[in-house]
């Protein structure tokens, strides 16, 4: 049996971001199903994203090209507003979990537009439904103007239809690809949602004259379709719970999927209306979930790593464009998902360039010093004839944490550090590594040092 | 599964196979030499990627075609300003350069190369490129990544076989179970030097004997030792050939003359990438274009010319591509927006069908104001792989056989 700090952190990393040495004082006696269960009820009441404010709003005119292209050209300013924002959200929520949801349905559901307000508005809409159920979800994704953007819905006219919706939505959204339809399916659904279009002001709306009215043939069933009965019918397939129930357990539990335990989730999500809490619930109350194999068997992704730190240090940044930047070099950017598949996550994120700035990062905020690394230039920059390097400076508050850990004395200070950052103990970490670097009469230094060793160690980077 | 019964430890232990490499330490197993991390051909690809979208109309001219005049009343190039390539195409001034390598019999032009249902997207369309995916595919792994993958299968390939020369690495040079390697400058290659606790790390890896039991400390460690050979070896092989040749100011022209002083020393990466950034002419297109092109031969002749001196070239193949073309017709802003097809340029002291080797683009037959393509990217690929890298196309690139274009 593990000790009971392992199990907690263990929850939180998977369900939150993971708690900061303070948190996991104040819950560390406390059984870990039950702070499972209070996980939902903290997650109740949250506040959205509410950076941005409609661009919109108050005009009733028409929205002129003009416009539209002010926004465009502004929305790349605002998407660094609106990654740092949400950045700082998932740090500081208390709806730790609304939040970890939503970042996973960002993943699931990947969109990028070049406005930054309907990227907002989708991120609440996820956001609302996140723990709700995944038939709503769904629905509310379909009508999604960044979506539908994003997938050219807009183009889709009974004229001449575009499947890129689609097929996206069955390959991607509910069945995976190649479950359970044929090509045929694929064409007929792009019929159905045929005039599912975006306003000039950003709003969902069907065109009827768009609309193809005529009868299609989903399934093997027939019937005048519309967008919503696609979507019905997707989610009458047993198949849509299991594979959304699939990417949930290689997400939250184990890359390496339980195929009977999958199954019996998958069910239980189909018979419960999709029920994303009941779920989420039914895992993390579990005892499997707490099992040795399931412990410290994911690396942490970029944004997850980011949060982290953000949590133990407060860490930011000079210019939110740094941010940024740290994030395209890691590997994922918030917002920017790489293509509709979105980000693969696991070793995918692991290169040598890679994990030698994820292992320097802990000294980098310890030191205070400036990282030495550049993204690649977006496609659209022209960048100057001897492109500047520039280095980013991460700044950091260790100042709360050292106040606590020199309180809170708990036998040997590099075992203490371990314990709260390591989750896969029992491995072959060599201790003397990290009790080699402790700094003799100097308490703030030697606590700092120490941790950064620990946090340098591959170790850290699964949780 | 591996923490309790029978664990992959166990069965190592058990296999006949462990008893010989195995037990040499790890370290040492990767060095070359003992397990060969050798390029097995010798043959080297360098790979230029200009991001943001070349316009090829504007780089490789259609000077006798009234309807380029007609289609870019601002911006269409002036007859006694261009190099002539052949009946058809002329080089753009600026890329005298590759004007002078095509002259020499170094130069193979495929005109037309793209791919089914063009996409206008800068990042999707480059996804497709370097993932050599069908256009409606979402691949994580790039094309060269895999070719890593495929001959990790029958040599011991470490992450130096691809370099990208950048602080991060490209899906193109991602395979599954091989990752190039990204660096800006050898000199200051990874920081991993100045950390003692990564170092010690690696260091106590290494001499371990066995793989670990937990799958991704596993994969982990053995990236981070990887990383520490792989810049040793680059450390080494970066002192012995320091470049004698002019490159122009520019980070391309550094990064271009990194990658020939690596050929020169001897260094057996097998694949070089690297980005020449800026090519999203929307507006007054003419100024940025011609300045990039510049830079771009520029560099390219100097870089060959580097090579040849010691006497490398032969076995050096530079492909040079973009995400996509651009329109025929120009836009408001003198400048041009997303198109479709483009050409590539092949440069390689191994030339085979030195020249242009298709049609030039058919101004008269576009769809909705592009080219249509007429040659799949992934038939370059696969010349490339086939004849110039001898990897099996078939474990890299799926969707059909693709076309042996023979320039190499």
């Amino acid at each position: 049996m593990q000790s009971n700090i392992l199990h907690i952190q263990h929850l939180f990393l998977r369900a939150g971001f993971g708690l900061t040495p303070p948190e996991l004082e104040k819950v560390k006696d406390v059984p870990v199903k039950k702070l499972a269960e209070n996980l939902f009820d903290t997650s109740v009441s949250y506040s959205g994203l509410n950076h941005l404010s409609n661009p919109i709003k108050g005009k009733e005119d028409e929205v002129s090209n003009f416009r539209i292209l002010k926004m465009i050209l502004k929305s790349r300013k605002q998407m660094e507003e609106l990654n740092s924002a949400w950045l700082d959200k998932m740090a500081r929520a208390k709806a730790v979990l609304r939040e970890k949801m939503t970042f996973f349905w960002h993943n699931h559901f990947s969109t990028s537009t070049p406005f930054a307000w309907l990227m907002q508005e989708q991120n609440n809409t996820l956001r609302s439904n996140a723990l709700g159920t995944f038939r709503e979800l769904l629905h509310a994704v379909s009508k999604d103007p960044a979506m539908i953007l994003y997938l050219n819905n807009q183009q889709n006219k009974k004229a001449a239809p575009n499947e890129n919706f689609a097929r996206e939505v069955m390959e991607l959204f509910t069945l995976g690809e190649g479950n359970e339809y044929t090509e045929k399916d694929i064409k007929e659904a792009a019929r159905a949602f045929t005039g599912w279009t975006v306003n000039r002001r950003g709003e969902f709306e069907i065109e009827g004259n768009h609309h193809d009215w005529e009868q299609k043939e989903i399934f093997g069933k027939k019937g005048n379709f519309n967008g919503n009965d696609v979507i019905d019918l997707l989610l009458e397939k047993k198949q849509t719970a299991r594979y959304v129930v699939g990417k949930i357990y290689r997400e939250f539990v184990n890359e390496n999927i339980h195929k009977s335990r999958v199954e019996e989730l998958a069910l239980q999500f189909y018979d419960s209306g999709y029920d994303i809490s009941r779920l989420m619930k039914s895992i993390f109350t579990s005892d499997w979930f707490y099992e040795d194999e399931n412990i410290g068997c994911r690396i942490i992704s970029p944004v997850e790593m980011l949060v982290r730190y953000k949590k133990w240090f407060d860490v930011s940044f000079e210019q939110e464009k740094q941010q940024l930047a740290l994030q395209k070099v890691l590997g994922q950017v918030l917002f920017f998902p790489p293509n509709v598949a979105g980000w693969k996550g696991g070793q995918a994120w692991i290169d040598s360039a890679s994990l030698m700035l994820r292992l320097n990062i802990p000294r980098v905020i310890l030191k205070g010093a400036e990282l030495d690394v550049n993204a690649k230039p977006d496609f659209e920059d022209v960048p100057d004839k001897e492109a500047k390097r520039k280095g980013m400076v991460i700044k950091s508050n260790w100042k709360p944490l050292l106040a606590f850990l020199k309180k809170k004395k708990d036998g040997k200070l590099s075992d203490q550090l371990l314990e709260h950052c390591i989750q896969c103990p029992g491995y072959r970490i060599n201790k003397k590594i990290i009790e080699d670097v402790a700094v003799e009469g100097n308490e703030d230094e030697n606590i700092t040092t120490t941790l950064a060793a620990v946090m340098s160690l591959p170790e850290f980077q699964l949780i | 599964m591996s923490k309790s019964g029978f664990s992959r430890r166990d069965f190592i232990r058990q296999s006949a196979l462990a008893s010989a490499s195995l037990m040499v330490p790890r370290f040492l197993q990767a060095f070359p030499g003992v397990i060969s991390t050798e390029n097995p051909r010798g043959k080297i690809l360098v790979m230029i990627q200009l991001a943001g979208g070349n316009d090829g109309l504007n780089s490789l001219v259609p000077w006798e075609n009234d309807l380029y005049y007609k289609s870019r009343p601002d911006i269409a190039l002036k007859k006694d300003k261009l190099i002539c390539a052949n009946a058809e195409l002329a080089f753009n001034n600026s890329l005298r350069g590759l004007a002078d390598l095509f002259e020499n019999g170094s130069v193979s032009i495929i005109n037309n190369v793209g791919y089914p249902d063009p996409n206008r997207s800068h990042f999707r369309s480059m996804d497709i490129w370097q993932s050599a995916s069908n256009p409606s595919q979402y691949l994580n792994t790039g094309w060269v990544g895999r070719a890593l993958d495929a001959q990790s299968e029958s040599r011991d390939v470490k992450p130096f076989a691809a370099i990208e020369i950048d602080d991060s690495l490209t899906l193109a040079l991602k395979g599954e179970k091989i990752k190039g390697l990204a660096f800006n400058n050898p000199k200051t290659l990874m920081p991993a030097y100045s950390n003692p606790v990564i170092r010690k790390v690696a260091n106590d890896f290494s001499t371990h004997t066995e793989v670990h039991e937990h799958q991704q400390v596993e994969y982990l460690h053995r990236t981070l030792v990887d990383t520490r050979l792989s810049t040793e070896y680059l450390m080494e092989k970066s002192k012995v050939y320091k470049s004698a040749q002019l490159y122009p100011q520019h980070a391309f022209g550094k990064k271009m003359k990194i990658i020939a002083e690596l050929i020169n020393s001897g260094c057996s990466t097998m694949v070089y990438y690297v980005s020449l950034p800026g090519f999203d002419t929307h507006v007054l297109q003419k100024i940025t274009q011609n300045n990039l092109l510049q830079v771009y031969a520029d560099t390219l002749k100097a870089f060959c010319g580097e090579l040849k001196s010691a006497d490398r070239f032969r076995d050096v193949c530079v492909l040079t591509f973009s995400e996509f073309g651009r329109r025929v017709a120009q836009n408001k802003g003198n400048g041009t927006d997303h198109g479709t097809a483009n050409n590539v340029y092949i440069v390689s002291g191994a030339i085979k069908k030195p020249g242009i080797l298709n049609a030039a683009p058919d101004l008269s037959d576009l769809d909705e104001g592009d080219l249509k393509y007429r040659v799949d990217f992934r038939s370059v690929y696969s010349t490339l792989l086939n004849n110039w890298l001898g990897v099996d196309v078939s474990k890299v690139i799926s969707g059909g056989k693709f076309e042996d274009l023979g320039f190499v």
